[in-house]
This record gives C-alpha cells, structure tokens and sequence, in this order.
C-alpha cells in the first residue's frame, strides 16, 4: 500500500544501500567504482596502502556514488510520461465516444422521438457524417484551440460550459484535499507509533468503515442528518440566489454550503490517507536509523518526529497525490447530492442527456487536472527526498 | 573513566507465538575495565548483538534481561529514562554497521553528528557555531573532507559511512566504543583503513572499546581479549592471541581454522573443516593442459546514465581440465561481469574472443540453452538461490526439466545429491529451502548445477555468506568435485584465502582488468604487481593486534 | 535480531534430520512420488492458516456476514417471490411506510418492501462485485506480471499503460465506458474490470519486480530457462497468494463502484440494485422529505457487505504476510 508507483526501473525508487551492500553481484547495475570509466583515476593509487591513517583526507574514494542527475533531465522524463498519458486520454475520449457500439445520434434519438430526417440533420451537424481520419482530424484540431463541440443538451459550446462550472469544482476539491491530507496524515502517524492501542483502534477502525461506503451515500445521509431533520445547514447549492459571492455575507454563505460536500469527500478519503501513512511509518519503524537515533540518546518523541516521520512521508506523499485523483472523481456523486455547480455536477447531466459531447468533454478536462496534479507531484517528490535527487 | 559490566546476564525474547520464549543470551559475564579492548565473536544468532544492545538499554521491550549491566558501577536497570538518555552517547556510544541503513536516508550526515552533540553538549558545544566546529573537527579526525558533512547517507560509499558512524560515535567523548560489525560488507583495503583508524583514535583518546564480529580475524586485529560466543553461552574467554592461536574448544579451534593462513602450507589445497568431502578416486584429477573454456580480450560495456563505461577490459584467460582457477578481487572490480560474460548471459562487445572445448560460444537462444548443460554457475547466496516454496527435489531436477532431460531423472537427482555430499539424499529430497542450514542449502544448489553433468562450474563468491565453520566443508567439497569428476572450476572471490586453500590458479582483477595471473603458490608467496601485495597486506590474521602494531 | 535461525538450529548435514521417507525406498526401486508429503505439507499449512484466520474475530464476523448476504442472495427468489417487486401488483401496500412489523425495513415511493428490494438487489450486487472483480484480477495479473518481467521495448510500453491506468480514476473511465455501451448488468461488469485492473497490476508488477531480482530466478536462467519457465513456474506461484487476498479486498470496491455507476443512472434500471435502490430514492429527495429508511438501508447493506469483504481480505493479507500481523 505505500510502495511508491515511481517506475523502479529507471531508478526513481529509494535505492537502498547502493553499491557497497551487495559487493559487486548486481550484473544490470555495475556498482559505480566499475562503473566510473577510471581513465584519469586507475593510477593514481588512492591510499598509501602501509599507513592509511595518515592518508590526505581529499583521497578520491573510488566507491563514491557518483553525483546527482539534472533536473532538467528528470524533469523532461516526467513530463514525457504526463504527455503521453495525455495523448492516450484524447485519443480514448475519440475512440470511445464515437467507435463503441451504438450510434450516438440513434443514442440521442432513443430518448427523444426524431424523425429519419432530424436525425441525419443532427448528424451533419455535428459531423457524424465524415470519414472517421476527417472526424478525428477536426476533433484534434478543435482541442488544440479549446474546442469541445457543442452540448446536446445546453446548446452552448462544451468549453464555455466547462469554463463556467470549473472554479467551483477546484474550490470544493481543493478545500476537501488540504483537509484530507492534514488528517490523515497527522492520524495516520499517531496512529502508527501508538499502534494496538485505544486510539490506533479506533482510527483504524473508522477509516475502515468509512473506506466501506460509497461517498455519494454518506452525502445523503449528511443531508438527511444536517440539512434535512436538523436544517442546520443549506442542502445544495452553491450560494443563495442573490447574494454577492464576494460579500462578507456571501463569503460565509459560500462556506456553509460548502461544508457538507467537503465533509462527504474528506471522510472517505481522509481514511486512506491515514491507512496509507499508518502502513508507511509501519514500515519504518523497524529501521535501523531509528536504533541510531535512540542510542543518540533522543526522546521517543524526538525520534519520531525528526526521523521516521520524515522518511515515511516520502512514500506516502506519492500514494496520497494518486488519490486525489479518487477525490476528484468522487466530486460527480457529491456535486450530484448536493446540487454544487461544478464540473461533476455537469457530468452528472450529461449522463442523463445522454450529452456525449459534454460527457467527452468533461472526461478529457478531469483526465488533464488529474494528470498535472500528478506531474507535480512528481516534481515535489524530487525536492522531498534526497535520493531521487540522484535519478 | 568508565568500566563495562555485565554480570550473569541472560537475554530472553517474549514471543506470543507458539515457538515460545527465546533465550538469546544465557548467563554471560564479562568484563571491560576502563580503556581495554575487548571483542565478541560468533556466528549469526549467537546472541552477540542482543547483548550489547543491553548496555545502553536499547532492546525491544519484548526482551527481558536477568542479570545486570553495570555501567561505571551503577545498574542501567535502576537509571531513570531521563538518566539513560543522558548515559548514552555521552558515556558509552556505539559505531553500527554503517553501509547498511544506520544513518537517516533523508538527513544530512552533518546534521545526524550535530544531533548527538545537540544532546550532549557537555558544557562545551554550546552554541550553533561550536558544534559546527566541531563536527567538522571529527570529520577531519576520520578523514572526510568538511564537505561531505552536506553529504546525504547515499551518496556516500560503504567507507566513507562507516568513517560518518566512527565520527558520530566520537562525538560526545564517550569513555566506551562500542562496534558492532563495523567493517562487514567493505572489502578489506578499506576495512584495513577504518580498523587501524578506529583502534586508532581509541587508543589515543584512551577509550575502551567493546567490539563484536563473526570474523574472527577482525576482532584480533584490534582487540587485547576476545570472547567467543555460541547459542547464547560464553564459549572461551581470554587473551586475543591466545583464543587465536591456541584455542582449548573445539568451537574455537573451528573458527579459527577456518581463517586460511596465507603462506601456512598446511592449508595449501587443504581447507581445515571437520567434515572433510571425500575424495574416491583412486588417482585423483590434477589439473592439465587441456583448455575448456578460454576468454580472450573480452570487454564488456554497460550503458549507464552517465554514458558507457567498460566493466570489463580485455581480459585474457584460459580454464583447463581439472583446474581451480580463482578470481580475485574487490567489490566493482568486474569479476562477477567476467563470470556472466563466460556463461553467456551478457552480451560482449565486439572483438572478445569466448570459447569453450575450442568452439566459438554460441549465440541462439537454443545452441546456448545446449552450451548452459556443459558450464554451470553457482550463485552467491544460497538463501537466495532457492525458490522458497519448492522443495530440494523440485530446486535440483529443475535444470533437468528445463534441458528437457527426462531420462533417469530420478537417479539424476540423487547422484548429484549424493554428488554434492548431502547424504542421504532421500531424506532431503522433499524438504524446503527454509528447513535446511545455509551449508545444506549451498550443497543443493551444487547439485542442481552438478544433475546437468557439466564439466565446468562457475561459483560466484561460493561461501561468502556462509558461517565461518561451514566454509571449509564447502570448499572441500569444490576441492573433491576435482579429485573425483576432473571438474574444472572458475570461482570467484574477494577472499585471498579462498585461493590459497583449493586453487592451482588465481587472476587478480582491478577495475576491469587482470593486474596478475599465475600460479597460486608463486602470485601469492611473491606478489609482483603492487595491487596484489596491498591486497595481501591488508588481509587480517589471527591474534597479536596485527593491523595496529604493523602501522 | 539473533532469534534462532534454522541454519543454526542444524549446522551442516545432521543425522537428526526428520526421516519422513523411512528406510523403505533405500536400495529397492526408489518410489519418486513425494506426493503424499506435499500433500501433508499443504494439509498442515491450511490447518496452520485456518488456526490463524479464526483468531482473528473481525474476519470471523465478517465471513459470517458474508455468507449470510450470500445465503439470501442466492435464496432470493424462495423468501420472496419476484411478484413482490412488481408495481402493479403493491396498489394496496402503503408508499413510503416507516419501518413497523408489517413493513420491517419499510416501504418505497411504489409500496415495494425494502427488504424484498435488499434481497433482490443483493444478487445484482454480489453478482457484479465479484464478476468484474474475478475480470480486473486476470487483466491485472496479466499486466503486472508482463510490466515486471519484461524489458526493453514492449515491456515499456506496457509499463506505460499500467501508469495510464494508475493515474486515472477508474470511476472516470468506467464512466465512459459504461455510458457509451447499451445498459445492462454485463456493461457494469465490463465498465468496472477494464478500468480498475491498474491497482492490481500495481501490486503485481512491484512483486514481479522483488522476485525477479532473487537469485533463483537468475539460477533458472544459468540452467538454460526461457521466458515461460520463468513465469509460469517461478513468478506465478510467488504472485498469486498476493493476488487472492487482494481479490478480496477489490471486490468491497467493485460493489461500491457498482452502487456508484447505478447512482448515476448508467446501471440497469430493469434489475434491482443496492446502487438502484439509492438512485430510486435520490429521485423522489427521498433524503430531504424525511424517508430516512429509504436511504439508509440500502447503504447499510452496502457497508456491512464491503466491510466484511474487508475484513475477510484483510485475515488472508495477514496470513500471506506475516510482517504485517503484528499490525
């Protein structure tokens, strides 16, 4: 569960103990003192051999790992990778949308009765009717300039739709993420090092319930409880008609309908957080820096703090970016529930429509967030821990 | 001045589990007056580690200690938890095993020093500035340059680690070092550096030292008195020199003989072992002039982030029948590369010449597969070598199976079993890997290799993580597979000993290339090239404090 | 640290070593079928497993509650003929009745009985929370024993598709899918193992990847093993055991993402879910007008099943590996 997904093979993952552990048997990965084309260094013999104590301290120890690579390097893989994710999500958004079975255009008049006229109308007009090379062609070239058709069901431009319903779907899932985050992450970590007692019970106990139900679920229970019997809180919506969202009134209005959707969100995901953070310091726990750390003669505290929080966050930090991709794709329940204007409320629509050209939209837009949230991860990653540095 | 002691100490491990308690330490008394010199040898799980680990009050909570660890006269068991903080590192500091994960992965070594003296500033390093000043002091003492202190643990090499670790254990002027395995994993140029620096600036400083090893060897080197150790118990106790040199237990006697004594001709081609492989033959092989596998300028290159560098090159080498011929060198110095190249299993550059039996190596994947049933190789680690859930009769008849040999397979199994000298077969055949003791395991694999009838084995550092009392059986057995089969040998090592025991000849290997190559009894008795004489220099041997009186 | 090791336990060839074969194979024709000790060797490593799977009383309540929703599942149709689900056929029960004892888990915007609706809707969910479990557990296999195994060119390419799918959200893919093709239980099935294989493939392929480094897979190789040998008989067997505790856990996901596709109306309206049953009951704002008992059982249902699905996986994680009892 917390084993990062960096791509072992082109060396991103924590190298353990490199060269020296494992004298000279890894045959793919020359330990680096073969490794160093030793051109200039072969000759000149590193220690005088019969008195190494008095050796000059600026000797050139042949088993030094080498020095870091660029970060522009790094930097180009990864993006590299994001980019080629991206063509596949475009490319996907195409092929699926109009190659699976079922015409569209049939889709669309399924639910609505049309004449054979209308439908061969619809299908020029959102030009169903060329050679698919054609289709896919103009698709590529409308993506490239922000244009995503138009929408069945709203008869707007897909783009100006998503442009409309972007802002709140990045406030809710951005409030919901930082709090997730922060909880589980701090639970997790108490969790860990006071394992098998009441509190890591109880912790682990809630995350796992909350881990068992479906987030869209526990929102109508929320609405059901709060906005519902008790009608503490606003039961959809964004803002109450009328109000200046920039208001001082308007502000806290924001905030109260924003309370439930975030609870909803951060409840599920918060509990894997925790778990994955609880399994990661886990996992540290037994290392052998930390016996160091305690003969140092540091507290229990400090060498909780100072050393094995630090380390297993670096596994964790990768995990946790992976899920807020969950997070975003569990705002189309939640902006559902709770009738937030945003992007997964839209999906929502065009679902119903059927809107396949509002329903492609959207996927191509979450799948592009979900992909820069990731390449920054990456890129954070490289900053947090040291031995990436060296990939 | 502070005095180490521990009196009828017994370690137990409380386990929930059905195995029960576990007794790692029973009954150990010992002793380590201020500024001596004591080592603790034994094997893996003799319970030397457990023990030290006692001093300082660092066991898990699941052990239970019986006995007391005096610490300057006063019982660590009575201290508070703020009096032991205060004790460690202060008083009694410890040098662990550097090249593995001691230090934080995520910490500057510089910081990680400056930390211990954070806690212990003793009335001197009081300030920010002053212990900057002195961890760059101590690096200075161990001989890194000041700016590796911003260095992080991995771009460190094994030595460069261990000299952090003697540092940090500097730090605070503790009046007792306490080492555990400083020098395992590095080869011995740099373990002869940092013992000779260690005992060093112990001496100096008149610090005592409490240090454990399973290298029998290590420990004389540097310590006035050892202690052995075996299943927890105390087995001899004394002077260095004596325990080495004229041991009364037979466990001694064993451990001791097993440390090859280059230049002693009484282990020429003769390794010391209890269990000596037989030899059946009425003339046994000799080596002869016949060449079965032969290398000539082989070079291998690897792409590397850094561009291509050459592992290998042009390397020259002849293995006849019936010949043990050792190759010799440290960590990266390309011999494990030499050894896959051979087999076929990495790819050559261009111009290297690789025979076997006169005939060019084949290069399809099916003549190759044919070429693999004639030249076997033994991997390093035995543990590892062996599927865990398959049993010895699977892990042996595996090559057969894949050879697509299907004839006799049965009788194929126990020969080479019995081959192999893990007698009697039949009792072994469905045991798993985990049943059986790191020699047992070494000797299946043996025989998986040895069911193909191969005329040539390849053995990649062959005992080297075997415990030091098996060492000679396996070695033997190689020396009998000789005598009995006139099977030839290429094996690999980093051990100098290891050739001076079972080999007729050795090739040094340095960076890629061959430095020396010849007969055992002349490379070793008269070393021409100055690599050889320092890697002859630097081997330890047994008892008189040799690596700090020869300085 | 230094707990007895079995090597030491037995340094070199011991003559106490256990002699299971008895002296009747020596010198007569040698009887090579080991069989019956493999046999008692697994027998004893199941009773071993068992013994430690019923110590674990969260995973005990689990597999009973699993065997009751799967009891009921199967037996739906016998405690509650199918004729209880049909409209026309409830004019005379009352709609939306809270829970009493003639309406146990109470009634719908229909007159239906939830609990017949539970019951019936159990199959669908089961059904399909298993069916697209067993599909992203073979895909997920398949991808990560191939992305850890092979190199060069196809093995990065395969590399790069796992990521893909690692990267987004199954739900979001199986959104699409699940919207484009025609409704029914096989779509959900399909929508939900094409996209949520990558988790599994992710375990798989690290796994691949620790296994591949052991020396006994370069051994195989050193004896002249090709590619086959090498997955079928060394990386296979070491990935299963992972993958079998981790089908238990995936199938807690696969039902909620079940409930989630039927929530938003991509499911098959004909057939009762527990997802339908909430999709129901967020059409009539069943949530806000006070039927409290419309929303909660149907996701009560969900928790108990994926928790225990949970709770099963995680005994089994447990027994697999040992490292993470003590946890």
């Amino acid at each position: 569960m917390s084993t990062p997904t960096h791509d072992p093979q082109s060396g991103d993952r924590p190298d353990r103990g490199p060269g020296t552990a494992n004298p000279g048997t890894d045959p793919t990965n020359p330990s680096p003192a073969s490794a160093k084309g030793s051109a200039a260094t072969a000759d000149a013999n590193p220690a005088d051999p019969a008195n190494p104590a008095d050796a000059n301290p600026a000797t050139v120890d042949m088993d030094e790992p080498p020095a870091g690579g660029s970060f522009t390097r790094y930097f180009l893989r990864k993006l590299g990778g994001a980019a080629t994710s991206m063509v596949l999500v475009i490319v996907l958004g195409f092929f699926a949308f109009r190659m699976l079975p079922g015409d569209p255009v049939l889709k669309i008049a399924k639910e609505r009765p049309m004449s054979p006229a209308q439908i061969a109308e619809l299908r020029s007009q959102y030009g169903l009717d060329k050679p698919v090379i054609v289709q896919f062609w103009d698709y590529l070239v409308g993506i490239v300039t922000g244009d995503l058709g138009e929408s069945y069901v709203y008869r707007k431009s897909v783009s100006s739709l998503i442009g409309e319903y972007l802002g709140p779907t990045l406030l809710l899932t951005a409030t919901a993420a930082v709090i997730a985050i922060v909880l589980g992450l701090w639970l997790g970590q108490i969790s860990a090092w006071r394992r098998n007692t009441l509190f890591d019970k109880l912790a682990s106990s809630t995350s796992l319930i909350f881990w068992s139900v479906p987030t869209f679920w526990l929102g109508l229970i929320l609405l059901m409880i709060f906005g519902g019997t008790l009608q503490w809180l606003p039961t959809g919506g964004m803002i109450t008609p009328g109000l200046d969202p920039w208001s001082p009134a308007g502000i806290i209005d924001v905030i109260k309908h924003l309370i439930l959707p975030v609870v909803s969100l951060v409840a599920v995901v918060y509990a894997q957080f925790l778990m994955i953070m609880r399994a990661s310091l886990l996992e540290e726990m037994n290392e052998d820096y930390l016996t160091t750390a305690r003969a140092k003669g540091l507290t229990e505290d400090e060498v909780r703090r100072r050393h094995a929080v630090p380390n297993a966050l670096l596994p964790t930090v990768t995990v946790v970016f992976l899920h807020i991709g969950g997070l975003i794709a569990g705002a189309v329940t939640v902006e559902a529930v709770f009738s937030w204007p945003g992007l997964g409320k839209l999906t929502f629509e065009a679902i119903r429509g059927p809107d396949l050209p509002l329903l492609q939209g959207t996927f191509v837009v979450f799948s592009a967030i979900i992909i820069v949230m990731n390449l920054a991860a990456d890129i954070v990653y490289r900053f947090l821990d040291p031995r990436v540095r060296r990939a | 001045m502070t005095d180490l002691q521990f009196e009828n100490v017994s370690i137990t491990y409380r386990s929930s589990s059905d195995r029960g308690d576990v007794v790692a330490v029973e009954d150990v008394s010992l002793d380590l007056p201020a500024g001596a010199t004591l080592g603790i040898a034994g094997e893996s799980g003799s319970g030397k580690s457990t023990l030290i680990m006692s001093a300082l009050r660092l066991l898990p909570k699941s052990a239970r200690l019986d006995g007391r660890v005096l610490l300057g006269g006063q019982d660590i068991r009575e201290l508070s938890f703020g009096q032991i903080r205060a004790v460690r590192w202060a008083q009694a500091s410890i040098v662990f095993q550097g090249a593995l994960h001691s230090l934080n992965p995520v910490r500057e070594v510089g910081q990680q020093i400056i930390e211990a003296l954070e806690h212990h500033s003793k009335g001197t390093w009081t300030t920010p500035q002053k212990r900057r000043d002195r961890m760059f002091e101590l690096l200075a003492e161990v001989n890194l340059e000041a700016s590796k202190s911003s260095a992080y643990p991995h771009e460190l090499s094994g030595g460069q680690k261990q000299r952090i670790m003697i540092a940090m254990a500097l730090a605070c002027e503790p009046d007792i070092i306490i080492a555990d395995e400083p020098t395992t994993a590095l080869d011995v140029i740099v373990q002869k550096q940092i013992l000779s620096g260690l005992a060093r600036l112990v001496a100096e400083r008149g610090i005592s030292l409490l240090m454990i090893s399973h290298d029998l060897a290590v420990l004389s080197a540097v310590c006035a008195k050892l202690a052995i150790m075996r299943h927890g118990r105390l087995v001899e106790y004394g002077p260095s020199d004596e325990v080495c040199l004229s041991p009364q237990e037979d466990y001694t006697k064993q451990l001791a003989g097993a440390f090859p004594q280059i230049g002693d001709p009484e282990s020429r081609l003769n390794p010391r072992t209890l269990k000596p492989a037989e030899v059946v033959r009425a003339e046994p092989f000799t080596m002869t002039d016949e060449v079965v596998l032969e290398a000539k300028d082989l070079s291998v290159s690897f792409d590397t982030r850094r561009g291509r560098e050459r592992a290998v090159r042009g390397v020259d080498l002849q293995l006849r029948k019936a010949e043990i011929l050792a190759v010799v060198g440290q960590s990266g110095s390309g011999k494990t590369t030499l050894a896959r190249s051979l087999l076929g299993l990495q790819e050559v550059e261009a111009g290297s010449q690789l025979s076997f039996a006169g005939k060019a190596l084949p290069k399809k994947a099916k003549e190759l597969r044919a070429f693999r049933q004639k030249v076997q190789m033994i991997l390093q680690d035995p543990a590892g070598s062996l599927n865990p859930k398959r049993s010895v009769y699977e892990a042996v008849v595996e090559g057969l199976k894949v050879q697509g040999i299907k004839d006799r397979e049965y009788e194929r199994v126990i020969g080479a079993l019995e081959a192999a000298e893990l007698t009697p077969a039949e009792d072994y055949l469905e045991s798993i890997p985990q049943e059986l003791s790191g020699g047992q395991r070494q000797r299946v694999v043996i025989a998986g290799a040895l069911a193909l009838d191969p005329q040539v084995l390849i053995a990649d550092e062959p005992v080297a993580s075997l415990d030091a009392s098996v060492r000679g059986e396996i070695l033997s057995l190689f020396l009998a597979l000789k005598k009995n089969f006139g099977m030839s040998a290429l094996i690999i090592t980093h051990d100098l000993g290891l050739a001076w025991n079972i080999a007729d000849t050795v090739a040094v290997m340095k960076r890629g290339e061959i430095v020396e190559y010849g007969e055992v009894d002349r490379v070793l008795s008269d070393p021409q090239h100055e690599y050889t004489q320092e890697l002859l220099a630097a081997v330890p041997r047994l008892g008189s404090q040799s690596l700090v009186r020869n300085e | 640290m230094s707990a007895n090791t079995p090597a030491e336990a037995a340094p070199g060839p011991s003559s106490n070593e256990p002699n299971p074969r008895g002296s009747e194979t020596r010198g007569s024709i040698p009887v090579v079928d080991g069989a019956k000790l493999v046999r008692e060797r697994r027998l004893n490593n199941a009773k071993k497993n068992w013994a430690l799977f019923r110590s674990d009383v969260p995973a005990l309540i689990g597999a009973v509650v699993l065997l009751f929703f799967i009891v009921i599942a199967i037996a739906a149709p016998l405690i509650a003929p199918a004729s209880m689900l049909d409209v026309t056929k409830q004019l005379d029960v009352p709609r939306y009745a809270p829970p009493s004892l003639d309406h146990p888990l109470g009634t719908d915007d229909l007159g239906r009985e939830l609990w017949v609706r539970i019951l019936w809707g159990a199959r669908v969910s089961i059904l399909v929370g298993v069916a697209a479990t067993v599909m992203s557990m073979i895909i997920g296999t398949i991808m990560g024993l191939a992305a850890g195994h092979f190199t060069g060119l196809f093995g990065g390419v395969i590399m790069r598709i796992v990521d893909f799918f690692i990267v987004l959200p199954s739900l979001l893919l199986a959104i699409v899918l699940s919207s484009v093709l025609e409704r029914g239980v096989f779509t959900i099935v399909v929508a939900i193992g094409l996209t949520s294989w990558a988790s599994t493939a992710r375990i798989v392929r690290s796994q691949t990847l620790s296994v591949e480094s052991r020396l006994y897979i370069e051994r195989a190789r050193i004896l002249g093993a090709g590619h086959s040998h090498i997955l079928f008989r060394h990386l296979l067997p070491a990935v299963m055991p992972l993958v079998l505790a981790n089908t238990t856990l995936t199938v807690g996901g696969a039902i909620i993402a079940e409930s989630t596709l039927s929530f938003l109306g991509l499911g098959d309206t004909s057939k009762e879910s527990w997802g339908t049953i909430l999709k129901n009951s967020m059409d009539v704002s069943a949530a806000t007008s006070g039927y409290w008992w419309y929303v909660l059982t149907p996701g009560v249902a969900i928790l108990l099943v994926v928790l225990a699905f949970t709770m099963v996986g995680r005994a089994f994680e447990a027994i697999i590996n040992p490292a993470l009892r003590s946890r």
